[in-house]
């Protein structure tokens, strides 16, 4: 069933002007559909081999060397690919305890990953050591709510980036869990936490004013839980901005994305895959663009 | 004139930076990474060195079983094991004041220990999880609250205490003892495995030993490893 959703554009006492600039300013070809394919992982755990074929549950899944072809196979067919991890990348199998997920940073750079978030399991080889593997990685790590001054990860992360596929600006930023009590003291140093729910509407409305067509949220905070605690359906309810939180950390298995309202009732997409690198999650936006618009219209296919 | 130039110029750029998106269609699913993709061979050859060399590692013998160590309920050669070389290990360098001992959980051992050679890689499948040992300070008042959890569960991994027709018996412990300390992990310190009574904690503290190397550094430390049958929890 298609739903259409009607939802008042939040830029729309400048609307008219914006949209003859970019008239004026680009070839009428930009206002035809582009399409922009998300693909993502969490919780990849250091699974680098597949799963060995006597495993209980899921004989011969994954591997990292089977994504790449995956992802390759995405990448002929689409023009306009973004590759995210929402973080755990270390940890799970002797792969890490052994290189420090050194081979993990340097597969994900292979693939062609675009950007990550930290999870409490990067965490894991103590603050050095993940800048010593991190060395290895040419895509950025998003942590907006981790507070790294004073520490040896301080300015080895970025809160945000804005991609451009295509001419759709896609802004991205990454939110982590509370690091006191699932962490040891002694891994996470100085590094403060900072509740992410200001953070996200802050980098949300930072990211819409630079103009990017759609906001992407990584976040290691947990799909949902039985309590109160703060998880992706609370995060996506309490916040605007943001089309899609791209989830990790309770290994939750979504065969499509959960659509959930934000503040202002406008839908969000919460996805997650879960983990060690069992499967792929793919979204597609297939997004347009015209003159004078005045409402967005986002349709769940 | 500068200044209205210099509005003008914000102005402009909140202008251009402005998205004119109208409608976005999604389509959303999850793929499965399995057969049907081919390994690639870049990537595998990315990969091969450090697998070679992490297998080598995985095949080090590092000690002898004379016998199988096996996970039993109420207690198993393999229990005792992990138990006392957890117990031994946190507590050689570091006494603590008060009456301690190791409590783990039965379904944290992963695998059995085959008579033979024991390697590293055995060692893992034993304790493939990367829990920390921690210590957790508890009040007496806990002790039925145990006694209850080992009956209902039929039996955990325990040393420097013992379960003897239902009450537990903690070596070291008086009339004096106001409280003990337990050695087990951080996923069971924080209520895993549903042992709930660590929520009457006094207070804890971490440490940065996993499980697993602990258990590695006792197995090469023993050589021959430490067999002990006994039954340590009577119901």
């Amino acid at each position: 069933m298609e739903r259409r959703i009607f939802l008042k554009n939040t830029a729309l006492v400048s609307g008219g002007i914006i949209v003859s600039t970019s008239l004026i300013a680009q070839p009428l070809s930009i206002r035809k559909p582009k399409k922009v394919t998300i693909l993502h992982t969490n919780d990849t755990h250091s699974n680098i081999d597949p799963f060995p074929a006597n495993h209980a549950k899921y004989p011969n899944r994954g591997g990292v060397a089977r994504r790449f072809e995956l992802i390759q196979k995405i990448r002929a067919e689409e023009e306009n690919v973004v590759l995210l991890d929402a973080g755990d990348i270390f940890q799970g199998t002797p792969y890490f305890n052994k290189y420090g997920g050194v081979l993990e940073m340097k597969l994900m750079t292979e693939l062609g990953y675009d950007a990550a978030t930290m999870g409490n399991h990067d965490f894991d080889g103590g603050l050095n050591g993940f800048v010593a593997a991190q060395k290895f990685a040419n895509f950025p790590f998003l942590c907006a709510n981790y507070d790294f001054k004073n520490t040896e990860v301080d300015g080895q992360t970025q809160a945000s980036t804005i991609l451009n596929r295509g001419g759709i600006k896609i802004g991205i930023f990454g939110v982590g869990i509370e690091l006191e009590g699932l962490v040891p003291d002694s891994k996470f140093g100085e590094t403060r936490y900072i509740d992410p729910i200001d953070i996200a509407n802050q980098q949300a409305i930072n990211l819409k004013e630079k103009g990017c067509d759609l906001i992407i949220c990584l976040s290691h905070l947990g799909y949902e839980y039985p309590t109160a605690k703060l998880s992706d359906r609370v995060l996506a309810k309490k916040t605007k901005n943001i089309h899609l939180i791209i989830g990790g950390h309770t290994h939750t298995f979504l065969d499509k994305p959960t659509e959930e309202r934000n503040s202002e009732g406008k839908i969000v997409l919460i996805n997650q895959v879960g983990f060690a690198g069992l499967n792929l999650g793919r979204i597609d936006f297939e997004i347009e663009t015209k003159a004078f618009s005045k409402q967005e219209v986002i349709t769940i296919l | 004139m500068f200044r209205s130039l210099f509005i003008f110029l914000i102005l402009g750029a909140g202008l251009m930076a402005c998205s004119s998106v109208s409608k976005i269609s999604i389509k959303g699913e999850s793929l499965k990474v399995d057969e049907q993709y081919k390994t690639s061979s870049r990537v595998d050859s990315m990969i091969q060195p450090y697998r070679i060399e992490l297998q080598k590692e995985m095949d080090v013998k590092i000690a002898f079983a004379t016998g199988d160590f096996l996970v039993e309920r109420p207690c198993g050669s393999l229990n005792n094991w992990v138990a006392d070389a957890l117990m031994y290990y946190l507590t050689k360098n570091n006494q603590q004041e008060a009456p301690t001992f190791c409590l783990f959980n039965t379904g944290g051992i992963r695998s059995t220990i085959n008579q033979g050679d024991v390697t590293v890689g055995d060692i893992f499948k034993v304790m493939p999880f990367d829990n920390l040992l921690a210590w957790v300070k508890m009040p007496i008042s806990s002790i039925p609250l145990i006694e209850s959890h080992l009956k209902a569960t039929g039996g955990e991994p325990i040393s420097g205490a013992y379960l003897d027709h239902g009450k537990l018996i903690i070596k070291g412990l008086n009339s004096q003892s106001t409280y003990f300390w337990i050695i087990t992990s951080d996923y069971l310190m924080n209520g895993g495995d549903k042992m709930s009574f660590f929520e009457q904690k006094i207070s804890s503290k971490m440490t940065d030993f996993l499980m697993r190397d602990a258990l590695l550094s006792v197995a090469k430390e023993q050589s021959v490893l430490v067999m002990d049958t006994n039954n340590r929890i009577t119901f």
